[in-house]
């Protein structure tokens, strides 16, 4: 009985890594904007990105 | 014979019990196996007579020092049991000792004319069906000791000196209380083999786990048996999963997956649709380095799309604002990577952190005319760094692939663990228990 509901689940976990590859998803973590102006390629300093600003890191060990 | 009792074996002629008296207390002896009792007690005054003669002689009496232990299944109780009739002639109660712990179990004794002696063990709410055994085991001594019996071989559980406490009943043997046998016991679940050595005799029994149900069935005894405590010597594992069937399962996905993996990274596109070298000139001032690349060209259906960065970072470090823009669209990914590299020495020897490399996968982009915004950020005083931005189309995740070998791996896991968790609290009252390390610490 498990064998079968495990290769039913082993099946699944195979087909969702098959459509994750295939759809091209990503576990990276972004954000997606929507209209972003033309005129941006001219003049690409009024675009505000989300990720400016970062808190870097400037350590080592 | 008590009345809505069922009928013994429809064999030819219908046994009855004989009826005699005790010549100690002159209470009623019923003898239920006829000739093959050799010892019966008395249940008034409990003592010991001898079954095989005619006057019943005085062979034991004892003192029952817990009062009176009530079998489960009371004396001269009839039912069917695995499609043989039988009924209850004796009880005894045995125990051992261990670490100064004294463990009871107890035995039933089972009769029918036809086909003889049967029993009925009970530890703690687990039940055996035993019978003699009709051929030698053969016992081999290794690491742990084991015994071959009809081609299965049973592992070493338990050696103990048992001693007998309680009788009442008959019993086709020389039953005293304070007999003392020892008794080993050899388990292949759901079988149990059992030696028993002791005056001058060695008996060999073999025993089958029962579950409790099945014994109230047979004997239509009243309410529900007691829930059985722990886990017993060669109590079956409740799961029907083997550890080797779900490593077989697992080791098959697996390949799969690994077939999988190098299908796909034959079939990916992986192509480079752009690529190219800039600088971040020491002093640039924040907030005026952002820039545009030059449009590139995405085909095929929606997929994935690597942005890799790589820069000559030393003992610092730069940030890159990135947004994939559609231009047709408008539509952007944005987001931003650290590229940081540090190095040295120290008392324990040299050291590095980070990467001079940088890798993330903007998903599902559909097809279209791209470019990248690119606002690189530095430490005030950083040097001149050069780094190198360069886009992939349809790239293998191989992520994708770990993670999912992992969710295969988590229930194999879990089967495992309740198995070894099983097994541990089986063996734990053994000769050989199942010990982790760092427990014999």
């Amino acid at each position: 009985m498990f064998s079968h509901v495990y290769l039913i689940y082993g099946f699944m976990v195979l087909g969702l890594v098959g459509m994750a590859q295939y759809r091209g998803w990503s576990m990276d973590s972004m954000n997606e904007v929507k209209n972003v102006p033309r005129s941006i390629r001219d003049n690409p300093g009024a675009y505000r990105s989300i990720y400016s600003s970062y808190h870097h890191y400037t350590g080592g060990k | 014979m008590s009345a809505g009792q069922p009928p013994l074996s429809t064999q030819p002629a219908k046994p009855q019990a004989r009826a005699l008296h005790c010549p100690q207390c002159g209470g009623a002896i019923t003898l239920r196996s006829f000739q093959q009792a050799v010892t019966v007690v008395c249940e008034n005054c409990h003592s010991i007579l001898d079954a095989k003669d005619p006057t019943l002689k005085i062979l034991q009496q004892f003192r029952a020092i817990t009062g009176e232990l009530k079998p489960l299944i009371p004396l001269g109780t009839r039912g069917k049991l695995r499609g043989t009739d039988y009924e209850v002639i004796g009880f005894q109660r045995r125990s051992i000792e261990s670490d100064g712990v004294r463990y009871d179990w107890h035995e039933y004794l089972l009769f029918n004319p036809y086909k003889g002696f049967r029993y009925l063990s009970e530890y703690q709410g687990h039940w055996n069906d035993i019978t003699v055994c009709k051929d030698l085991p053969v016992v081999r001594s290794a690491m742990v000791s084991s015994a071959n019996y009809l081609g299965e071989t049973y592992r070493h559980f338990q050696t103990a000196d048992a001693t007998t406490g309680y009788v009442i009943g008959e019993f086709p043997w020389q039953v005293r209380v304070g007999e003392r046998a020892i008794v080993t016991d050899y388990v292949h679940p759901p079988h149990l083999l059992s030696c028993e050595a002791g005056s001058g005799e060695t008996t060999w029994s073999v025993g089958e786990y029962i579950y409790p149900q099945e014994i109230w069935k047979a004997f239509n005894l009243p309410g529900k048996p007691p829930e059985p405590v722990g886990v017993f010597e060669n109590q079956p594992a409740p799961s029907k999963v083997s550890v080797k069937q779900a490593f077989v399962a697992f080791l098959a996905l697996s390949i799969f997956l690994l077939g999988m993996m190098a299908l796909n990274d034959m079939i990916a596109s992986k192509d480079p649709v752009f690529t190219s070298t800039y600088h971040l000139l020491p002093g640039t001032p924040k907030g005026e380095t952002s820039f545009v690349t030059d449009v590139f060209e995405l085909k095929g259906r929606p997929s994935n799309v690597e942005v890799k960065t790589s820069a000559d970072v030393s003992n610092n470090w730069i940030y890159l604002n990135y947004a994939l823009i559609n231009q047709d669209t408008g539509r952007a990914w944005d987001f931003g990577r650290e590229v940081s590299y540090y190095s040295g020495r120290d008392s324990d020897g040299s050291w590095t952190e980070g990467s001079r490399r940088d890798s993330v996968i903007v998903p599902s982009v559909p097809p279209g005319h791209y470019y990248l915004r690119i606002e690189p950020e530095a430490d005030a005083r950083h040097p001149l760094i050069s780094y190198t931005v360069s886009v992939r189309r349809d790239v293998p995740v191989f992520k994708f692939y770990g993670y999912a070998w992992l969710a295969l791996f988590l229930p194999v896991l879990y089967v495992m663990f309740k198995a070894l968790s099983f097994e541990r609290a089986r063996w734990a009252e053994s000769d050989h228990p199942i010990t982790l390390q760092t427990e014999s610490d």
